[in-house]
């Protein structure tokens, strides 16, 4: 609704310099929720936090894991979280009461959960030294689903000792990285020897597989439409691909194709990317460079970069850019810092006055007619009212954008006390920083152990021991 | 005034040659329905001393206009102002703001009592602090004495609703109209009651009143729930959560306490205003920590303001609080944390109205000194000033259900709906009497098809939904406009004895509240889908002039009779 007033539109679209910096504990991974006014953030310690992004302030702690929170996943209407830990586990969050919807055990470290874009109750997740699983939560009993990193061979006529050679490559081909597509009906997998999969959900096999990197596939990103496919890999090299349209009904695997886009790199200093984000649009990318304090913005359009962001003197891990505004979030790995880049229109000073105006140049005033012309107050008043004829729609709400979401997430008051650990102070406005950086603030106590948290010396012992 | 449309480009054929006629615009405009008679007004005046009717007082602006020769062109019709002549301009017209406000307490009039008599304002710490007419007038007062004086002004106060006009006869194109009819009312608190509002969900109803309380109320039965008492002086002002769960209410005290609606305990536990960090080093132990931020904090309230907090309004996902102040400014809280996140110098008067439009990204703020400012709410800034050319002071604001006008509380007798984009009035209200205090309304929504009114924003519905205006007005009445024709279509006679201070509506639900410490609670009485009220014959009856005042007669013998029992809660079923 401000956008009808504010000229923020002819804002340039990517974000300049630092306006905040968050923090509660150690954050790893950061993620937007699609609506963009929350931000999930994974810590260390295990805790998430959900962060409102109109206050810059603690919406929710949600208390659980015990491991590195290694990735995070929102539902389409904003009320579950799906989060990932080292621990094994990755637990769907409720965030209308904070307790976890439901909690799923793997046997092995978790790369990365990425929830079904339209269905909260399905997921896949990519694990460590295992093949990845889809993973079905409707049923209080869940499924899981393995899912291939290697595609069949063809070659029924080759002898035993080849198919085992082949077999035993084939367990070591992981699949590192996966992304649900648009639809949710095929699933984007990258895998440790450079690979790019494409697996339907359904039959949970590979149609479409090419070698498309030469190191192991870190991240795997699409632009909100999802036709556009954002690629790091570990061999320094970020790549867009255009993605197929797979929802045509007679598809035929052997027609799909993926062409690259662009190749971004810095061929000077070889630096090679921590993480990669999209933006808004999908028209700029954006990077964490690793052993480097910079962030890098590339324009999709010519494949050219525009912008380093300087930051704070930090090396930084995931970005995330905000779903539709120039902003963007990125975790700083040694302090576990969120720190927010965006930009910062001027104040009009027209708007405070509006008896001024703007203008580039002088303009010559042209007295009208009746500018000076005296007329009794009640013709003035009368004349006014009368011209009052326009009809007012004071009821409708344009439709321009989707309200389905009509999740709200409750206030809570409380905040103060599950934030016990950490001691805020306010830096500037809008922008908290912790008292003591180098605090302790290990806090591992389970949901179910709250009432215990009184007793928080004992708590805190117990939550090192794990 | 509409500077900014009329700059841009076209010449605003509809107010034509506006600048220069500010100067004569010294009268105060006449309402053109006339139902407020002039003799009520001169009394009201005496009370209030607003200058309008002051030829001299509305001066300073215009004669600022006149005088800046070389500013009259910069902001003419097609400007032409360069840019370094703009600070200067902008210094002249500060000074003529202020001298406005001098021009107001020049006027003489005793400024009033929104809350204080003329007493304690000594720690007004502004340079203008010697005027008391800055204070408007809500008639509240943080003093039992004044509370008497108060009610004798009451007493003074003649009735004056016998000479209003017949109300108008429902003759409009629409199919529904308005016909809220008094239920309940709902007494209990010792002095004047500045705001009442229902909750979002339409159950609950709380009350702010000058005896430094707040109390909820169950809008169905009109059952005494609780009574929030905290504040140390009287609360102007409160505002309901969007969940209906907490309620926050702004005092004379300068603080602002948030209360759990079900419990009526402070909703904070820990809440220090952001001006100090929790409490450190106690999260070594648990016992400790309680102890210290229990010690410390309590659990307290929103502290920032340096002087009554008067306006509150919710974001409407519940996490900000906006706050304005006679300290002339608007703050932005983080509720959830209790924190002060913004403070925007919004004004140069006492910050009289606030609200927050339907996607929370726009705050809307004014105040006397007659500017309606549009703030974005995640920038802090200013996006559009609204200022009618009369120049008239703005008690109370609020956006439409939609979020694309704001309707505006003049105290020139109007009420403006303006295009807060275009930045023009589209309808201007008139009809009701408001000179002096400010008072409040809001939009109402009846919904054609199904007869039950419907409850909050049911935008959603198929069937057509009907937009009016509610307000109070100062002769006690509360008066129902149609938003697109300005009729009146339903106007409640003497609801109120004194000034009726606050009408809100939800739905099929109205409540109103005033000087007379009583609660109106109204509901909708359902229409026919053709149009036709579907009456019970009582009902019409009860809306008859003199029934209506012998209710009121009614209503006042037991205020006077509960001055002995001041904390009786007293329910009464009128129908």
């Amino acid at each position: 609704m401000n956008l009808l007033l504010s000229d923020d539109y002819l804002l340039q679209d990517y974000p300049e310099n630092i306006t905040n910096t968050i923090r509660s504990g150690h954050s790893t991974c950061v993620r937007f929720n699609r609506k963009g006014d929350y931000l999930a953030s994974g810590r260390v310690d295990g805790t998430v936090v959900i962060w409102d992004l109109d206050t810059m302030g603690v919406a929710r702690k949600l208390r659980g894991h015990a491991k590195n929170i290694t990735s995070l996943s929102w539902s389409r209407c904003g009320r579950y979280l799906l989060s990932a830990c080292q621990g094994w586990t990755a637990i769907l969050w409720d965030l209308q009461t904070g307790k976890r919807h439901r909690e799923v055990r793997f046997r092995a470290p978790i790369y990365a959960a990425e929830l079904h874009p339209w269905n909260h109750h399905q997921f896949a997740a990519a694990l460590f030294e295992e093949q990845p699983m889809l993973v079905d939560i409707t049923d209080p009993i869940d499924v899981k689903l393995t899912l291939p990193s290697v595609q069949k061979r063809a070659n029924a006529d080759a002898d035993a000792a080849t198919k085992e050679k082949q077999a035993k490559e084939d367990a070591r081909h992981m699949t590192t990285a996966i992304v649900y597509m648009a639809t949710g009906d095929h699933l984007l997998t990258g895998t440790s020897k450079g690979r790019l999969n494409i697996i339907d959900t359904r039959t949970r096999e590979i149609i479409f597989s090419e070698k498309i990197a030469a190191g192991v596939v870190t991240t795997l990103r699409l632009t909100e439409s999802g036709k556009v496919l954002l690629v790091n890999a570990q061999d320094r090299i970020i790549r867009t691909f255009h993605v197929p349209n797979l929802s045509v009904p007679d598809l035929d695997p052997d027609t799909i194709q993926l062409p690259l886009e662009h190749k971004f790199q810095d061929v000077v200093n070889r630096l090679s990317w921590n993480h990669v984000t999209f933006s808004a649009t999908g028209e700029y990318v954006a990077a964490s460079t690793y052993n480097n304090h910079e962030l890098y913005i590339w324009e999709r359009g010519h494949g050219s970069l525009v912008r380093m962001l300087e930051g704070p003197r930090e090396e930084q891990g995931v970005i995330e850019w905000h779903p539709h505004k120039a902003l963007l979030a990125a975790c700083g790995l040694e302090t576990g810092r969120i720190n927010i880049w965006s930009v910062t229109s001027p104040q009009r000073w027209s708007a405070l006055a509006p008896d001024f105006a703007e203008v580039e140049e002088n303009v010559e005033y042209i007295e009208k007619e009746d500018e000076f012309d005296i007329h009794p107050q009640e013709e003035i008043q009368k004349r006014r009212l009368d011209a009052e004829d326009e009809d007012v729609d004071v009821v409708t709400i344009p439709k321009d954008h989707d309200d389905v979401e009509s999740f709200r997430m409750p206030i809570l008051f409380n905040l103060g006390e599950s934030d016990s650990e950490e001691e805020f102070v306010n830096v500037s406005l809008g922008t908290l920083r912790r008292k003591s950086p180098g605090g302790e603030d290990v806090e591992a106590v389970k949901e179910e152990k709250a009432p215990a948290k009184k007793a928080a010396g004992t708590a805190r012992a117990r939550g090192k021991k794990k | 005034m509409s500077a900014l449309d009329t700059v841009g480009g076209t010449s605003g054929p509809e107010h034509p040659s506006k600048r220069r006629r500010v100067d004569d615009d010294s009268i105060d405009s006449t309402p053109r329905d006339g139902s407020p008679d002039p003799l009520q007004g001169h009394h009201l005046s005496i009370r209030r001393g607003r200058p309008q009717s002051h030829p001299g007082s509305r001066s300073p602006r215009a004669s600022h206009l006149d005088g800046d020769d070389g500013g009259n062109q910069f902001r003419s019709p097609s400007p032409l102002s360069p840019r370094g002549s703009r600070p200067g301009s902008r210094e002249s017209s500060r000074t003529a703001r202020r001298a406005r406000r001098y021009s107001r307490s020049g006027s003489g009039s005793p400024s009033v009592s929104r809350s204080h008599s003329q007493t304690p304002r000594s720690h007004r710490s502004r340079s203008h602090s010697s005027s008391s007419s800055a204070s408007r007038s809500r008639s509240r007062s943080s003093s039992s004495s004044s509370n008497r004086s108060l009610g004798s002004q009451e007493q003074q106060t003649p009735r004056l609703s016998d000479a209003e006009p017949a109300p108008a006869p429902s003759t409009q194109r629409t199919h529904i109209t308005p016909q809220y009819r008094r239920k309940l009312a709902l007494r209990g608190h010792t002095a004047a009651i500045s705001q009442v509002r229902i909750s979002p969900d339409g159950r609950w109803i709380a009350s702010a009143s000058a005896d430094g309380t707040a109390r909820i109320w169950d809008a169905q039965t009109g059952e005494h729930l609780d009574t929030l008492v905290g504040h140390m002086a009287g609360v102007s002002c409160l505002a309901w959560a969007p969940d209906s769960n907490t309620l926050a209410t702004g005092s004379d005290d300068k603080a602002i306490r948030l209360w759990e609606r079900v419990t009526a305990n402070p909703a904070h536990e820990c809440g220090d205003g952001g001006r100090t960090p929790v409490a450190n080093g106690g999260g070594r132990g648990g016992k400790l920590r309680t102890e210290t931020r229990g010690g410390k904090t309590g659990r307290g309230p929103l502290l920032g303001h340096q002087n009554y907090v008067y306006c509150l309004a919710f974001s409407p996902k519940g996490n900000m609080l906006a706050s304005g102040s006679y300290d002339e400014a608007v703050f932005l809280w983080d509720v959830r944390a209790g924190r002060l996140m913004r403070s925007l110098p919004a004004h140069s008067d006492p910050v009289s109205g606030i609200d927050f439009c339907r996607d929370g990204t726009l705050v809307v703020s004014c105040s006397t000194d007659g500017l309606i400012r549009v703030w974005d709410t995640s920038t802090g800034q200013c996006l559009r000033t609204l200022v009618h050319e009369d120049n008239p002071p703005v008690t109370n604001v609020c956006f439409s259900p939609n979020g694309r006008f704001i309707l505006a509380f003049n105290l020139d007798n109007s009420i403006r709906l303006w295009d807060y984009v275009g930045g023009t009035v589209k309808k201007t209200y008139q009809g009701h009497s408001n000179k002096g205090y400010s008072i409040g309304g809001s939009f109402s929504l009846l919904a054609e098809e199904d007869q039950e009114a419907i409850d909050g924003n049911g935008a959603d519905r198929g069937s057509q939904i009907q937009p009016f205006v509610a307000s109070a007005s100062e002769e006690g009445d509360i008066v129902l406009w149609d938003v697109k024709t300005k009729s009146v279509v339903q106007r409640i006679s003497g609801a109120h004895k004194g000034v009726c201070f606050w009408v809100d509506v939800n739905g099929g639900i109205m409540v109103s509240a005033g000087q007379d410490r009583v609660i109106n609670v109204f509901r909708q009485v359902s229409t026919l889908p053709n149009g036709r009220a579907k009456l019970q014959p009582h009902a019409l009856e009860s809306e008859t002039p003199n029934l209506a005042a012998a209710a009121d007669d009614e209503l006042q013998r037991q205020i006077q009779e509960e001055a002995g029992s001041p904390l009786r809660h007293v329910k009464e079923e009128l129908v």
